[in-house]
């Protein structure tokens, strides 16, 4: 059962604090933000103790969300509630941020008392809240499409405002009474997290996606929308694959709102999406990916003068010549003791520098096209290098994104509204796949 | 809203400011007034002056206004009971209101404030909503039970709400369900005993329907009260774990968790050759390994939970090793948990894989995971014995890195693998001696003394060695100095001749020059050991050790049980039961997993509060009199008869429980016992009265070193708390396992015994009789050779008085404990008993008895080659023959 439940600013400023029990005293904030800021490194945070009183709490925009409980209650389904609970702030605000929660205390306190009573969890669906929910929503800043300030999905500006409008996505849900400000605008993201090793010789070690569908409604009436994914996906280790280069996922789990009479023969996902965000289904593929890593890497590590170290790494983008890596880093770790890094890059838009307190130096290539191959030399300086410093160079753990592309080949077909949907809607797909953990071992 | 920015709050200015706004007629200024009262209370202010004001806004049909109110109302209520009964009209007309909305507003609000006096004017209205139509009333007044019992529980049961309440199981609105078993399981914690949460077939299956229909949330109350039921048969939970099963794939993870605890738990109870049972087990792997594709604090969660699993039942996921492979960008505490697991379920099968990840995480940057990292390979050689040599090698090539922490953490774990496997990897002595120099941990120079100390006859310079750690001998810390002592004295038991000096020198330092009472008791023990007696020493010293196996670090058997039926919950982040961390009468019922399918069949429903009983301590409800007695509790009783009456004629004698601790010593508690032996198996048996005026908990029990080492075989298990005026019957059943100390008297017994108020200690004295083995029939054949090589001066006599039975019938007697008759003679009317006692240590003891027709005193010869039992032995004939 949850007790209390706050939200802090980042400076541990009292945004929200709502007690359900009336077991605990209003201290335990300030003993809360003493106890996370004093965290040291190896202790966890996710949950803490003081006395009798049970601290797990989530960060996301920047603040604390908090449950506090003097029982013995499911820590997962607390994270999940906090976890919720900010998506719904996000939805009824437009944003998560100090300001918005500031700004509209009375609209969460007014949820809070809907989500949660004498601790028991009660609903977290728009859907439901909707009936209960009174206060408008005050809006941080005037919606403008043309605000890029606000970045999204993509983290690249250049490439969201041709794509989507993905500030779009970041308006309050709730305008249904007033005004009809905002679109029938339904967005569909396919995102997915890729984590590969490549061990030392260039073997593929491991590689796993983990996928999910997420949708983003402004809809104002709720209707069933059909979601079609590709015709031959198949699911489960078992299935033999046939001589198409069929799409194949592992396992998958659907929102509870799904309905999947059509998915086992049809592939297609049938939901009356909430307004609001949710994710209707999450995947995972593991070891078999259907397609090359995006990045192969030949590195050379060589002890040059006396105390100096050469990293010679060619980079290869695997890629298909029309797509492009954004934002690619790379992090090589160095030998303990350097002082000085120099290098020669290709290209002048690329960025090297060395890190000494991370032990590490990073390198920087903003775009990196499909096909392409680049090269880098470092010289570092390490005073007192012995041979075995060389070890201590790797593994290389790089990150980046992938914009319109799936790496397990997923795609939707198609995506229909019911025709009751009154009104002209407009409907986004966009796919991105993001580095979740990318190592190659030297 | 310029209010919550501004820094400077001038009280009386600012809150005469809204008090004129409250009054506005203006229904927007009011609103806006009442936002900006509940903004400041937010940030700490104290609007508590504005009560009247606010409570005056409440009656509105503003549904917003209203919800501000009602806000405020709640923060407040408590430092101002009078006003708020002010309030209690407008709540007991709004319980009224036509709109549903505002009803459940009313009766929500009402339980939240947390006044008495309020409790009166709240029944009414609670028992209306509780039948009201709207289904959304109805959850809200479910709630509101709960929260009406936390404030007086005693009004809740005086007035009815429970029954209501338990009708409400059965409502049509699954949300009403869920909110009325979350409400009474809540209220069914603090009554441990009462059977208000009636789970039996119906209910469950009703329960089961509304887990289809309910919120993600629901669910989990649902999954959560389903986990506290016991099915009476293998069948039973079979069908609940098929309809559970589909929960598995539910994108909530709370939800997943519930799910697993329930399946987990039910499958105790199937039958392991069920072809129902290996299906389950490969669909519990792909939500667990899911779970790991959430957000780091997700992550850790389930990796804390699935650390549990894998110890309960490692074959779940024992092909999914890779998944716990560390990403470069884990947090920590992440990488320290994955690599925990990796190590649980390292195998033969996988061990290769995961070495050759172990080497790659001990060149990582973080200092703690390279640290652990090197742990864990040494964890590996130690629990798969066929990877030690690749261990061991890899273990090298890290010394060579000369990382300085690297290198110590190898020295430290390559210690553990020469103790598991001793004799075998000697050859690497050489290099870790190079490395002698690089060592500044205490950890690292103890586990490197202590090598150069065990294989100081390998070690061409190990007195080298050792001396040039003896020159900062007082900088070391008492960890190094106690190593460095035996270490040396090692030495010079192996190479006496070249060592002397060295051995002085440290003996001199450890028992002169040193403060620390460890090290100079040491000292003076190995002085001693070496001056009076060289080969005792030797003995002593070098000693063989008992080997260290992998098990060490697994969670004890029944905690880990315990844990297993909290799955999900904070015990199993912490790894420790519920009744550690909450206080209270809530969460100190243990939950103990079901029994497997056939011993179950024993219990009726109605008996599972048996249950931990029929698990741990299953004689718990026995009466401390003849073991072979009619017990209480029907089947269990029955169970019991059975095994005491086969081979046991009479039964052993069990003395009645006498006082061992006094109340007056233990602040309240007194504990009376006795001990008994049952089918082999040794007993203590205590009554544990609280004679004080508060509740105790948390009992537990320790003994001293004893001449025979007794040790409890478990922990007590007193399941409920001993609430004053109660007694409770524990029966502790104890092992011979525990360190030996010679007692004076030889069968005294020191005890502590601990609850929740001090420790309490006392003696008792057992009868030896405890410790005759029921194997303990000596050849007839070598009886008398036997009873000759004994010397006579250990022989006894004894006379025991007053004894009228035949010598048929004394032997029986004897023979029920454990004192066999092996050979009988009559020689002019006297008949002569040959008799043998085994002792559970291996002692034998051989008497003679001699019973003359006619005559009521017995005489009692012993033989035996510990004379000092012979005293003893008599004791318990006498003990045995007179009762």
């Amino acid at each position: 059962m949850i007790s209390q439940i706050f939200i802090l600013s980042s400076k541990g400023d009292h945004l929200i604090y709502k007690d359900f029990r009336g077991e605990a005293s209003k201290d335990s904030i300030n003993v809360f933000y003493e106890m996370v800021t004093a965290l040291s490194g190896d202790q966890t945070p996710v949950v803490m103790s003081h006395k009798d009183l049970h601290f797990i709490h989530v960060r996301q925009g920047g603040l604390y969300w908090v449950a506090s409980t003097k029982t013995n209650p499911s820590p997962f389904t607390i994270i999940e509630f906090l976890n919720r609970l900010a998506a719904l702030t996000k939805d009824y605000c437009g944003s998560l941020s100090e300001k918005s929660v500031r700004m509209n205390f009375a609209l969460i306190y007014e949820l809070l008392d809907e989500m949660v009573d004498f601790g028991y969890i009660q609903t977290t669906s728009t859907d439901i809240l909707k009936n209960f929910i009174q206060t408008e929503a005050v809006s941080s800043k005037p919606f403008s499409l043309f605000d890029l300030s606000n970045v999204g999905l993509f983290g690249a500006e250049t490439q969201q405002s041709k794509v989507a409008p993905s500030v779009a996505a970041s308006r309050p849900i709730m305008s249904s009474r007033g005004e009809q400000s905002g679109k029938n605008e339904i967005f569909v993201d396919v995102i997915e997290r890729l984590s590969v090793v490549i061990g030392s010789k260039g073997v593929l070690m491991k590689s796993d996606i983990q996928g999910e569908i997420r949708i983003k409604c402004f809809l104002p009436t709720s209707s069933e929308m059909r979601i079609g994914l590709n015709e031959e996906l198949s699911i489960g280790k078992s299935q033999q694959k046939g001589y198409s280069s069929a799409v194949r996922v592992d396992e998958c789990r659907f929102h509870q709102a799904v309905k999947l009479d059509e998915f086992d023969t049809f592939r297609i996902l049938k939901v009356c999406p909430s307004q609001g965000e949710q994710t209707v289904m999450q995947y995972q593929l593991c070891d078999e990916l259907p397609c090359a890593p995006p990045f192969q890497l030949f590195p050379s590590v060589q002890k040059d003068y006396v105390n100096r170290v050469l990293i010679f790494l060619k980079l290869r983008c695997d890629l298909p010549p029309k797509s492009t890596a954004l934002n690619v880093s790379i992090t090589v770790p160095v030998p303990k003791g350097s002082v000085s890094m120099s290098q020669e890059l290709s290209s002048p838009d690329q960025t090297a520098e060395l890190q000494p307190k991370n032990k590490a130096l990073l390198w920087e290539i903003p775009r990196f096209p499909g096909g392409a191959q680049l090269s880098a030399l470092f010289k570092v300086d390490v005073p007192g290098l012995s041979s075995a410093s060389l070890l201590e160079v790797g593994p290389v753990s790089m990150s980046f994104e992938l914009a319109k592309q799936t790496c397990s080949g997923l795609q939707i077909r198609f995506l229909r509204l019911a025709p009751t949907q009154t009104g002209l809607s407009q409907r986004w797909v966009r796919y991105v796949t993001h580095s979740d953990s990318y190592t190659i071992r030297i | 809203l310029k209010v919550i920015n501004c820094c400077v709050w001038d009280p009386s200015g600012e809150i005469f400011e809204l008090k004129a706004e409250l009054n506005s007629d203006k229904k927007e200024k009011k609103k806006e007034a009442v936002k900006k009262v509940i903004a400041s209370m937010t940030v700490g202010k104290d609007v508590s002056a504005l009560f009247p004001d606010v409570v005056n806004c409440m009656q509105t049909d503003n549904l917003e206004l209203k919800k501000l109110v009602y806000l405020y109302l709640m923060n407040y209520a408590k430092s101002q009971p009078d006003m708020a009964i002010m309030a209690v009209n407008t709540f007991v007309k709004d319980c009224e209101d036509p709109n549903p909305l505002i009803r459940a507003l009313a009766v929500r609000t009402m339980g939240c404030i947390r006044v008495d006096k309020i409790t009166e004017y709240l029944c009414e209205p609670l028992r209306k909503c509780l039948k009201d139509e709207d289904p959304y009333v109805r959850k809200t007044a479910a709630v509101c039970v709960a929260k009406l019992h936390d404030i007086n529980a005693q009004l809740v049961e005086d007035q009815g709400f429970l029954d209501t309440l338990k009708d409400l199981i059965s409502d049509s609105n699954p949300m009403v369900v869920a909110n009325a078993v979350a409400a009474l399981s809540e209220i069914a914690e603090s009554h441990p005993n009462s059977n208000l949460l009636d789970l039996n077939p119906q209910t469950i299956n009703k329960l089961l329907t509304a887990l289809n229909e309910c919120t993600e949330w629901g669910q989990i109350f649902i999954l959560d009260c389903l986990a506290n039921y016991m099915p009476c048969d293998d069948r039973e939970s079979q069908s609940i774990c098929e309809r559970v099963t589909p929960r598995l794939s539910h994108a909530n993870s709370a939800v997943v968790l519930s799910a697993v605890k329930v399946l987990m738990k039910f499958m105790e109870m199937l039958p392991k050759d069920l072809d129902y049972y290996g299906t389950l087990l490969k669909k519990l792997a792909p939500p667990l390994v899911t779970l790991l594709s959430a957000e780091a604090e997700l992550q850790y969660v389930a990796l804390r939970n699935i650390n549990l699993i894998v110890q309960k039942r490692p074959e779940i996921l024992k092909h999914e090793m890779k998944v716990f492979f560390v990403k470069y960008n884990d947090p920590i505490y992440v990488k320290l948990e994955k690599l925990d697991i990796m190590i649980r379920l390292a195998s033969q099968a996988n061990i290769a894989q995961v070495l050759a990840e172990l080497k790659e995480y001990a060149t990582e940057v973080d200092v703690d995971f390279v640290r652990k990292a090197v742990r864990a390979i040494g964890r590996c050689a130690i629990k798969v014995e066929q990877s030690a040599e690749r261990c061991v090698s890899t273990l090298l090539d890290l010394i060579q890195t000369k990382v300085n922490y690297v290198v110590q953490e190898a020295i430290v774990v390559i210690k553990d693998i020469f103790r598991k496997y001793p004799n075998k990897y000697e050859s690497v002595i050489a290099t870790l001696c190079e490395n002698l120099d690089s060592l500044d941990e205490p950890e690292a120079r103890a586990a490197m003394i202590w090598i150069v100390g065990e294989y100081a006859e390998r070690i061409d310079n190990a007195d080298e060695l050792l001396e040039s750690f003896l020159e900062g001998f007082h900088d070391e810390s008492a960890q190094v100095q106690l190593q460095l002592l035996t270490a040396i004295v090692k030495l010079f038991l192996k190479k006496p001749t070249e060592t002397q000096e060295l051995v002085q020198q440290v003996l001199s330092l450890a028992t002169q020059d040193s403060d620390n009472p460890d090290l100079r008791d040491r000292g003076y023990i190995y002085w001693r050991l070496l001056s009076t007696d060289p080969v005792a020493a030797k003995e002593v010293v070098l000693a063989e050790k008992p080997l260290i196996s992998e098990e060490t670090d697994l969670i004890e058997p029944t905690l880990l049980e315990e844990l297993i039926c909290h799955i999900g919950t904070l015990a199993s982040v912490y790894h420790k039961p519920p009744s550690a961390f909450v206080e209270g009468s809530r969460g100190v019922q243990h939950k103990r997993l079901p029994a497997r399918a056939g011993s179950c069949l024993l219990y009726s429903p109605a008996a599972s509060h048996f249950m931990g009983a029929g698990l741990g301590v299953a004689p718990a409800a026995m009466p401390a009199s003849l073991g072979g007695a009619p017990a209480v509790g029907g089947g269990l009783g029955d169970l019991f008869d059975l095994g005491g009456g086969v081979g046991m004629p009479t039964g052993s004698y069990v003395a009645p429980k006498t006082v061992w601790l006094l109340a007056i010593k233990a602040k309240g508690l007194e504990i009376s016992g006795t001990f008994a032996r049952r089918g082999g198996i040794i007993q203590m048996d205590l009554s544990l009265t609280n004679k004080a005026m508060s509740v105790m908990t948390d009992f537990a029990v320790q003994f001293n070193r004893n001449s025979f080492g007794l040790a409890p075989a478990g922990p007590m298990q007193v399941l409920t708390p001993l609430s004053p005026n109660q007694t409770i019957d524990v029966s502790l059943p104890l092992s011979m396992s525990g360190p030996v100390m010679k007692m004076e008297p030889l069968n005294n017994l020191q005890v502590a015994v601990k609850n929740n108020i001090d420790v309490f200690y006392f003696s008792c004295q057992y009868p030896l009789s405890l410790l005759f083995v029921e194997d303990g029939r000596f050849y007839r054949q070598v009886f008398l050779a036997t009873w000759k090589d004994i010397p006579n001066d250990s022989e006894a006599q004894f006379q025991i008085k007053d004894i009228h039975l035949n010598s048929d019938v004394a032997s029986n007697k004897l023979q029920g404990s454990n004192i066999f008759t092996i050979a009988k003679r009559t020689v002019e009317g006297q008949d002569m008993l040959y008799q043998s006692i085994k002792l559970t240590n291996g002692i034998w003891v051989l008497a003679e008895m001699r019973i003359q027709t006619g005559n009521p005193n017995y005489t009692l010869s012993i033989k035996c080659r510990a004379p000092e039992v012979c005293q003893f032995v008599y004791q318990c004939y006498e003990l045995v023959l007179k009762n």
